[in-house]
């Protein structure tokens, strides 16, 4: 009987595990749904990028510059999702 | 895991006050700005009026970016381009520095884009009075409608905000992804020939394509900033 309370004793999670777990999946899921929006509105840009150079490929310095700081500045939300992420995994997940 | 996240810092007290600070950020900004300082004294010696090699592709950069910064910020361009021309140099360098190994990037450390970041802050709202006047800067907050003031101020400080956590983003990812890469193919003798292919593609991207990228956005996004605060 003795040894069965060790066993459990030895395999029972502390309240500390358990915030490490949700700090991990917290950091997943954060990462995971802020990915979508940048992705998505990146491509837009970049797709849009596209075809202004084929309609006036002499623009294409101005057009490739207007899209990558259109680029940065959505991206931003997808760089604070990042910075929270790993907020979780190295500072809360620790 | 734990080496990724820790921040080696040292501390020292002087009088009443803890100073703390991050030796290897430090260190690595002094090589930086000395590998910028031999690269250009280097490119720039012997000037001549009829430009050599290496002359003529600094006159090149220096004359691309008059143009850039002209055509952004328009009236008195040539008071900001050192400024603006320092940044992108200093970013760019202090993001490719990260590629040579047992390097780390200044940029990797929050510290350095925030100071930046504080730099661009002060640089805007000055010019912002200088080229409008005082009241009619501070009125411009009020612009709308008078109610959107704390909005306007919460939207002025929130873009300084996501400038530097951008560039701080964007290497300490870089660098995360690649010392994930590094340890999870390390770790057996039999997937650690993959980084003989991975490894130089992995620097590639993250250290000069996106340090380039990043050190580009930079600038043009404070310039925007300043020249949006100057030409109201």
């Amino acid at each position: 009987m003795a040894n069965l309370e060790t066993i459990v004793q030895e395999a029972a999670i502390t309240g500390k595990e358990i915030v490490q777990a949700a700090a991990m999946l917290g950091a997943g899921i954060a990462m995971g749904f802020g990915a979508i929006g940048p992705g998505i509105g990146e491509g837009f840009a970049a797709g849009k990028a596209c075809e202004g150079v084929s309609k006036r490929p002499e623009e294409n310095g101005l057009i490739t510059r207007t899209m990558l700081v259109g680029q940065a500045v959505s991206e931003s939300t997808g760089i604070y999702s990042l910075v929270v992420a790993l907020l979780l995994i190295f500072v809360v997940g620790k | 895991m734990h080496e990724v996240g820790v921040v080696q810092t040292a501390s020292f007290d002087l009088g009443p006050l803890h100073i703390v600070f991050n030796p290897v950020t430090l260190i690595m900004t002094w090589i930086v700005i000395a590998l910028i300082l031999i690269t250009f004294v280097w490119l720039s010696r012997k000037m001549r009026q009829v430009p050599g090699r290496r002359q003529a592709a600094v006159e090149m950069v220096m004359e691309m970016f008059d143009g850039l910064v002209k055509e952004t910020i328009g009236k008195d361009s040539r008071r900001y381009l050192p400024l603006i021309l320092t940044i992108f140099i200093f970013v760019l360098f202090s993001n490719w520095v990260g590629i040579v190994p047992f390097m780390q990037e200044p940029t990797k450390d929050l510290n350095t884009p925030l100071g930046l970041a504080v730099i661009v802050f002060f640089v805007t709202h000055f010019s912002g009075i200088k080229y409008n006047g005082l009241f009619r800067y501070i009125k411009s907050f009020f612009e709308p409608i008078p109610f959107l003031f704390p909005l306007n101020v919460v939207g002025e400080i929130g873009k300084f905000v996501s400038l530097f956590f951008r560039l701080f983003g964007n290497i300490f990812g870089g660098s995360v992804i690649i010392w994930v890469a590094y340890t999870m193919l390390m770790s057996s003798w039999w997937t650690s020939w993959i980084l003989v292919v991975l490894g130089p593609f992995l620097a590639g991207f993250f250290g000069l394509f996106v340090g380039l990228i990043q050190a580009f956005v930079f600038m043009m996004l404070s310039m925007t900033y300043i020249a949006v605060a100057k030409n109201q």
